[in-house]
């Protein structure tokens, strides 16, 4: 918390300067500097492959480049001031043409699923923290295997002696074992799906006998342990979902902006 | 951190392996293989253990051990050597890394093909990559037949290099644009406005291109004329003119020490009130009595006289007709210069034929007599002309009368009448006109010299300021002299043309940079 802080207070004010020194840059040489577009344009796309590199960096670990911390800060605050850049080359019209619109919608879906990121980045980690438990994604599906293997066992195995088990297993936990469950109640932090469930065993759990309720005290347990991989599972999917946003959409920029450039060049400055 | 020397503490057997490109089949059943699937995503599983044959001395055939780490199995190896537990093979699966890579593949690839396409064919490109509307004017039949002519394929290519090419075309024409790509240090040192390539395509048509100053800088005309913003080429900015007039250095250079920025802020006065100018019309007209006057007489129909009844708008409404004699005065000033004969008038517009009407007035009253009293023509021309004696004296006189007199008071000196058809008297030329002696006999009339526009480099259209009332700019109640210039100051311009008027102030509203060559050349 103190690093995020002191990150906070180092980023964000480099980052306000940064764009009151555009800003009077912008003012200042707007209309008078020769070539201000293709000037503002060529900051920009160098703001914008600093960034991509950060992508390309964490598949070459071994660069000596420094700390991954220190790119992660700066992929965030330069994300944020090539929005700055993208507005003044932009000279803060909107696009005109369908080319120019795709490439600033292109622009505006990437940084929007950057922001976006950067929320859940900040977000569901502290969720999954308060929830408890450490999970490796990778791992759910077999443990969420092994989770249905000792309910069945329990329910519908050899040792099993309940009918009663046995049917309410078949007919509303084998579904619930088999597959993820309630992906958005657990992004929307609620519990109502497994509530509702455990509702109904305790209900079953009223009326049986002492070994089934022993039975279903157990299946209650595994209920609530199928239900905290559940969660695991959609919060940490979540925490790579937006990245399938994020990095397709800025290659898809990249090549729109490779067109870019030489449309650019190739009519403004190759004229006939 | 672990020591170099520390083991590993993760369960190798059930390692994730979360950073490879592949998982084992089996792993969601949490029985994933030790060896796991290789970099292409086949799956590497064998058996158990890989058996070793030991020989002990004297023995020939040897014996296969079982290796496994786990213990020897109870079974052991196969007859042949072979494991006799083959791990069942797997289907690998991808990870969220592979899925996502190949995504990011697909989407550079789909945006590639999708530019390719787009770019490849003729009309789906200049649709695709054309950033906005061209002009009207650059978008015409005639612009087209004008390309043709020059040698290019169509209106994009009568502009662009690569207007009529694909791909290939695009990019050569970006590879050879001049600065390059990466020439940004050219891009910087390049003087403001410097001319570009666009510039030779311009003056392919626009040839010749007037300055208003010979002094004005060559600068590239696309700095003030922006293209693919609209069917209509949008007027110049404000910055653009300020790229010289809000320049001190330039407009020293110049001569012109004024430096605008705003047209409601630092535009100096108008000339013609700066230098005090007089309007050098010799002909003696009266405002303040036309519009003000008590005796004023009432126009044919009973209207009153006001500035409509002479100052009327020509066929595009930006700018006053000239006001005739013919049309505007006539209607009051008659050229009756015989008291009792109103339907014989004086021609106007020349001297000459003044004096020459004068000097046969026989032939005039006879012509008169043969179309009113063809009966007596002799008895009514004799009587005329006696009574004219009787009025004026000799020929000579009412000559000079007509020409020279400009008195209004005294019998004496009136040749017309107040009273019968005419509204206003005619007391002579002179009443009006600056009438000169020439030879004996004749007289010069200097002709009337009616200023079109005042404000020269600027223009004006009076069809957008009807809303307005004339007097509101032009000061003609108070004006008595002909010498004035009743055109209003910038200050009373300012009052709606400023941000506080809430009407476009732009340099672009009243001033044109190209001025036709006889207005630059001034």
């Amino acid at each position: 918390m103190k690093r995020h802080r002191r990150q906070l207070f180092t980023g964000l004010p480099l980052l306000l300067v940064a764009t009151v020194v555009t800003g009077y840059l912008h003012r200042r040489h707007a209309g008078a500097l020769p070539g201000y577009a293709f000037l503002t344009g060529w900051v920009l796309l160098a703001a914008m492959l600093v960034l991509t590199f950060y992508n390309v960096w964490k598949k070459l670990p071994f660069l000596p480049f420094g700390r991954s911390e220190f790119w992660l800060q700066l992929h965030l605050y330069l994300g944020y001031f090539t929005v700055v850049l993208f507005l003044v080359h932009l000279n803060f019209r909107p696009p005109r043409g369908v080319f120019e619109i795709v490439l600033a919608a292109l622009f505006t879906f990437v940084s929007a699923s950057g922001v976006v990121g950067i929320l859940l980045s900040r977000v569901l980690p502290r969720r999954l923290a308060t929830r408890g438990g450490e999970v490796i994604y990778e791992k759910i599906p077999a443990l969420r295997v092994a989770c249905r293997t000792q309910a069945e066992a329990l329910a519908v195995g050899p040792d099993s002696q309940s009918v009663v088990i046995g049917e309410f297993y078949l007919h509303r936990l084998a579904d619930f074992f088999a597959r993820p469950r309630n992906f958005w109640w657990h992004l929307a932090e609620s519990r109502r799906p497994v509530a509702a469930l455990l509702r109904e065993l305790e209900d079953v759990q009223r009326t049986g006998s002492e070994a089934e309720r022993v039975a279903l005290a157990k299946l209650a347990e595994l209920v609530r342990q199928k239900d905290g991989l559940d969660y695991h599972r959609s919060v940490q999917l979540s925490l790579k979902l937006w990245l399938f946003v994020h990095i397709p959409l800025t290659y898809g920029l990249l090549v729109f902006t490779a067109l870019h450039l030489a449309l650019v060049y190739g009519f403004s400055g190759g004229a006939r | 951190m672990n020591s170099p020397n520390s083991a590993p503490q993760f369960d190798a057997h059930n390692y994730a392996r979360p950073n490879q490109k592949w998982t084992c089949g089996h792993a969601c059943e949490g029985r994933a293989c030790r060896s796991g699937p290789d970099a292409w995503g086949r799956c590497q599983a064998t058996s158990e253990c890989r058996p070793v044959l030991e020989t002990k001395p004297g023995e020939t055939k040897g014996r296969w051990r079982c290796t496994r780490t786990e213990g020897a199995c109870d079974e052991g190896p196969l007859p042949d050597g072979t494991c006799c537990r083959p791990i069942p093979k797997c289907a690998p699966v991808p990870t969220l890394r592979v899925w996502r890579g190949r995504i990011t593949v697909g989407v550079v690839c789909l945006s590639s093909a999708l530019l390719l396409l787009l770019t490849g064919h003729p009309v789906w490109r200049n649709r695709f990559i054309n950033p906005g509307p061209v002009s009207r004017v650059h978008s015409s039949t005639a612009f087209t037949s004008r390309a043709l002519t020059n040698g290019a394929a169509g209106n994009c290519a009568a502009c662009h290099i690569a207007g009529d090419r694909g791909p290939d075309g695009i990019l050569q024409a970006a590879l050879q644009a001049r600065p390059g790509m990466l020439e940004l240090g050219e891009l910087i040192r390049q003087p403001a406005g410097h001319p570009t390539g666009m510039d030779t395509a311009c003056l392919r048509c626009h040839g010749g291109r007037n300055f208003h100053q010979p002094t004005a800088p060559l600068v590239s005309c696309s700095v003030c004329h922006a293209e693919h913003q609209g069917r209509v080429m949008a007027a110049a900015q404000d910055q653009n003119c300020g790229f010289c007039h809000a320049n001190s250095a330039t407009m020293t250079v110049a001569r012109r020490p004024a430096v605008i920025h705003h047209f409601a802020t630092d535009h100096p006065e108008f000339r013609f009130r700066t230098d005090q100018l007089a309007d050098p019309d010799t002909l003696r007209f009266n405002h303040a009595l036309h519009l003000t006057g008590a005796t004023m007489p009432r126009l044919p129909g009973g209207s009153k006289l006001d500035c409509a009844s002479c100052h009327q708008p020509d066929a595009t409404g930006a700018y006053m007709r000239p006001v005739k004699f013919a049309d505007h005065c006539r209607v009051c000033h008659s050229l009756q210069f015989d008291p009792d004969t109103s339907q014989l008038q004086l021609p106007h517009g020349s001297a000459g034929f003044v004096s020459a009407f004068l000097r046969s007035l026989s032939k005039q009253y006879a012509d008169l007599a043969a179309r009113e009293h063809p009966a007596d023509v002799t008895t009514f021309v004799q009587q005329k002309l006696a009574g004219l004696r009787a009025t004026v004296g000799s020929g000579e006189e009412l000559e000079r009368r007509v020409f020279f007199s400009s008195s209004v008071a005294g019998p004496e000196a009136r040749i017309g009448s107040l009273s019968g058809a005419t509204r206003a008297i005619f007391p002579g030329c002179a009443y009006c006109h600056e009438v000169k002696a020439a030879a004996p006999g004749n007289a010069i009339i200097t002709p009337p010299v009616q200023t079109e526009r005042w404000l020269g480099r600027a223009r004006f259209n009076h069809a957008k300021h009807t809303g307005v009332e004339c007097a509101q700019c032009h000061d003609a109640r108070h004006s008595q002299a002909t010498a004035d210039i009743l055109l209003p100051g910038r200050a009373a311009c300012v009052v709606c043309h400023s941000p506080a008027g809430g009407v476009r102030d732009a340099c672009s509203e009243c001033h044109t940079y190209h001025q036709p060559p006889q207005i630059a050349a001034r």
